[in-house]
């Protein structure tokens, strides 16, 4: 399999934003384009989880190619889900490495706020399987369901406050996050209750934003080293287990096959934190930390910018923001930028990063690493 | 009486689900459908403050696992004081199922919040004793 290269990433700043989205993923794709001085890619993979409910757009592929300029470049668009943005750098990894095409331009974004918060959440819960559904199941209330158990394997709300603790410090210094404020652990813990044990301040905000990459089989300063993919059970009744997630699991574990190594060279990960307590079953469930350890790493500061294994440097869904598709290329190009010295204010030290992303309730989730070019900031 | 629940079995892996589904979600196998009882073990709970639209707040969902394995989303009247490993009945009120041994208090309360969500104002009288009784019984 033909080497694939990430020669240039671009993001918005993410949060409450009055652009339309076609311009939002614009702005994102032309600015990975010019850092890699490339005018024209061979082909473009668009990720939006919905924008036929969220905007009443349908057609997205074409209508975002046309948008930016680009309408004789093949244009698709892939969806999982508030993984779709994995999804998508995946089919633009895939294409390249079949030698289909030598530059791909991946964009992902979404626009949510103009919605009110019920509507949002009613138009993310469609992604829940249907009979759960009918019972008011929502994101939050399967994320609570989960944490109940995680609390009854001995996770304590101090550790799953803490890594909200933490995201938000390190959004504090990161431009492009949606929250821009350190919050304190009382001010989490005394937060509304949204889905006990689940309070405000564990979950992620409601975002607008886009983020792009241009991948290329020319050797540029970061290279894929794995993407690996893993799917579980729609309905969370019928999972084997609610406080690991074989979807992350099983991606992690396709993932390190294709790089031909392990955790143990992960020097850096941006995770899944749409709840926080996810943030601490992905660092089991990708084996950065041994089973049971991730609540002590994090409240031992492990995991912090100044850690021995940052997580989520960019402050994570939890704090940068989740605007669903664009969530997981805004990850990587996170990793990107980190890789090559070019996260300023929040610069951590690495070779290699990790991206994991969850679709659905952790129904279609995905892991990809990152490495930096071997002659360096090439 | 303990109510008997729909479900089915994959003939491969011995999955059963409830309610009854075609296909295993692990094998492409048509399900043999069967019965089981409505009385088992909460695995996990939750109680929403922001239901989505058509459910009061607060809402108590509970996921519990009925026998041969099965986990079933259920409603409850209250999570109070309930407990992970609790033993637990299924019953169906109006086609919707709840948790909880169900007593007249409950099944009351139970009935007048649905009727009420129906938008049956001739309820509200009766809603609002059922809930004087049952403020009584949190008392004492």
């Amino acid at each position: 399999m033909a080497s694939v290269w990430i020669a240039g990433a671009g993001m918005t700043r993410i949060g409450r934003r009055g652009e339309a989205l076609p311009d939002l993923m614009a702005e994102a794709a032309h600015t990975a384009l010019s850092a890699a001085l490339v005018e024209t890619p061979d082909a473009i993979v668009v990720a939006t989880m919905n924008p036929e409910e969220f905007l009443g757009d349908g057609n997205f592929a074409s209508r975002i190619a046309t948008h930016m300029g680009f309408a004789e470049v093949p244009a698709l668009r892939v969806e999982t889900a508030t993984s779709s943005g994995a999804a998508a750098f995946y089919t633009g990894f895939a294409q390249i490495a079949a030698g289909l095409h030598r530059r791909v331009l991946v964009v992902g974004g979404e626009k949510m706020t103009h919605l009110s918060t019920p509507r949002v959440s009613e138009l993310i819960g469609r992604s829940i399987d249907p009979y759960e559904r009918s019972y008011g199941a929502t994101m939050p209330a399967l994320a609570g369901l989960i944490t109940r158990a995680l609390t009854q394997q001995g996770v304590g709300l101090r550790e799953f406050s803490q890594v909200a603790v933490k995201n938000h410090a390190h959004a504090a210094r990161n431009p492009y996050a949606h929250y821009q404020q350190p919050v304190t652990l009382a001010a989490v813990m005394e937060s509304r209750i949204v889905a006990d044990p689940l309070r405000l301040l564990h979950c992620c905000p409601i975002s607008d934003g886009a983020a792009a990459v241009l991948l290329t089989a020319e050797p540029a300063p970061v290279r894929v080293a794995g993407v690996g993919q893993g799917t579980d059970t729609l309905a969370v009744r019928h999972r084997h287990a609610l406080t690991s997630f074989r979807a992350t699991q099983e991606a992690a574990k396709a993932a390190y096959a294709m790089a031909g190594f392990g955790p143990e060279r992960v020097d850096f990960a941006e995770l899944h934190d749409a709840f926080t307590p996810f943030e601490l079953i992905a660092l089991e469930d990708t084996g950065l930390v041994p089973p049971g350890k991730a609540g002590r790493a994090t409240l031992d500061g492990d995991t912090s910018l100044d850690g021995r294994l940052p997580i989520n440097p960019s402050g994570g869904l939890k704090a940068r923001g989740h605007p669903l598709a664009a969530t997981g290329v805004a990850q990587i190009v996170e990793c990107v930028w980190q890789l090559t010295g070019s996260a300023s204010g929040r610069q951590v030290e690495g070779r290699v990063a990790l991206a994991h992303s969850i679709g659905g309730l952790a129904t279609n989730n995905w892991v990809t690493i990152l490495e930096r070019h071997p002659s360096g900031r090439a | 009486m303990i109510e008997s629940i729909a479900a089915s079995k994959c003939p491969r892996c011995a999955t059963v689900v409830a309610p009854p589904a075609p296909y295993c979600p692990r094998h492409p196998i048509a399900m043999t459908p069967l019965e089981i009882q409505g009385i088992g073990e909460v695995v996990t709970f939750t109680t929403l403050h922001s239901p989505p639209e058509g459910f009061r707040s607060p809402l108590h969902i509970a996921l519990v696992e009925l026998e041969e394995g099965a986990r079933f989303v259920c409603h409850g009247s209250e999570t109070r004081g309930l407990k992970v490993g609790a033993t637990v009945a299924i019953e169906a009120i109006d086609n919707v199922y709840y948790f909880s041994h169900l007593g007249t208090l409950d099944r009351a309360r139970i009935f007048w919040r649905r009727a009420g969500r129906a938008g049956d104002r001739m309820n509200a009288i009766a809603r609002s004793l059922a809930k004087r009784v049952l403020k009584g019984r949190t008392r004492a």
